[in-house]
């Protein structure tokens, strides 16, 4: 179940993630889809959500060295949880970000819309491996 | 308007959240990087019979990351829809209970039909009697999420919406319902 890996990867998967953060957040702020309360959750979101807990904390700690067609159920699975933790922990105690009324494929309710990125939080640490591994050594690795 | 959120609520949400999304990820995270999860058997090197079974069990365990995967994302969706007192709660947590319950037997069954909870066998190898503790919980944890998602008040928290100019109708052409 495990493979060689450079040691490079752990901020290799880092800065993978914030890479994601970028674009998703770019995206968002692109087609409106969410705003927060202030820049410096923004700011935040990219560098500990995206950053440390689904890149490095997720990405690396759990499929850095593992073969990746094995582990990457497993990063979506935990990265999706996170997803909807941090969804829920948002949307009924922070308030740091807001959602906007505009329908969003297709999904109108702010909670509904809370639920559905919160899921596709599990992409960020399964994309950050395979970048990142994609980035050192030009293979994903199985 | 949503039902409340009762201290039962709260309660099933801890448990979808931590004891099944929160566990789900903790077994699978255990199972790809230590032997925590591992029947001691699996270790035993010395008999070629078990050499040949092991290589069968783990194959069989290795096949359900996805299928918890998806019992994980529902459970959890499904205490983040309770908490918000949100009627999705119910559809995700029956999504999610019944293909724990599901994945339980199939667990139950492979390990019963290999002779895995022989007595004998249980009282050698610590791993599988956390095995059973795990088949036991899923089991009974899925079918009592279910058991209790089935009368939960928002299960007909939108359909009372939906059905009652229905009900306004039948009530007006003098039909109760009853006999």
């Amino acid at each position: 179940m495990w493979c060689d890996v450079p040691t490079s990867l752990p901020l290799s998967c880092f800065l993978a993630a914030l890479v994601i953060g970028v674009v998703a957040e770019a995206f968002a702020m692109r087609f409106g889809l969410w705003t927060y309360k202030s820049r410096s959750f923004l700011l935040l979101n990219i560098l500990v959500t995206f950053g440390l807990v689904q890149g490095l904390g997720v990405g690396w700690v759990i499929g850095g060295r593992q073969v990746f067609s094995g582990i990457a159920p497993v990063l979506f699975m935990v990265g999706a949880v996170m997803g909807i933790l941090v969804e829920g922990l948002n949307d009924y105690w922070w308030h740091s970000w807001a959602w906007s009324d505009r329908p969003f494929l297709g999904i109108e309710r702010a909670i509904d819309k809370a639920a559905f990125i919160g899921v596709t939080w599990g992409f960020v640490p399964v994309l950050s491996v395979a970048l990142a591994r994609l980035a050192v050594t030009g293979d994903i690795g199985g | 308007m949503a039902p409340g959120l009762t201290t039962a609520d709260k309660i099933h949400a801890g448990i979808l959240s931590i004891g099944v999304a929160g566990l789900v990820c903790a077994y699978w995270v255990a199972f790809f990087h230590s032997d925590l999860t591992m029947p001691h058997f699996v270790n035993n090197l010395t008999n070629p019979e078990l050499i040949q079974f092991a290589t069968v069990y783990i194959g069989f365990e290795s096949a359900f990351p996805l299928a918890d995967l998806f019992v994980a994302v529902t459970s959890a969706l499904s205490a983040f829809y309770l908490i918000g007192r949100d009627a999705k709660a119910v559809l995700f947590g029956l999504i999610g209970s019944g293909a724990l319950g599901f994945l339980a037997l199939i667990d139950i069954s492979f390990n019963y039909l290999h002779g895995l909870y022989a007595p004998a066998i249980l009282l050698k190898d610590g791993g599988l009697r956390m095995e059973v503790i795990i088949n036991i919980s899923c089991a009974v944890g899925a079918f009592w999420s279910i058991w209790r998602f089935w009368g939960h008040p928002l299960r007909r928290a939108e359909d009372r919406y939906l059905r009652a100019p229905l009900i306004d109708a039948e009530l007006a052409a003098g039909d109760t319902g009853h006999g």
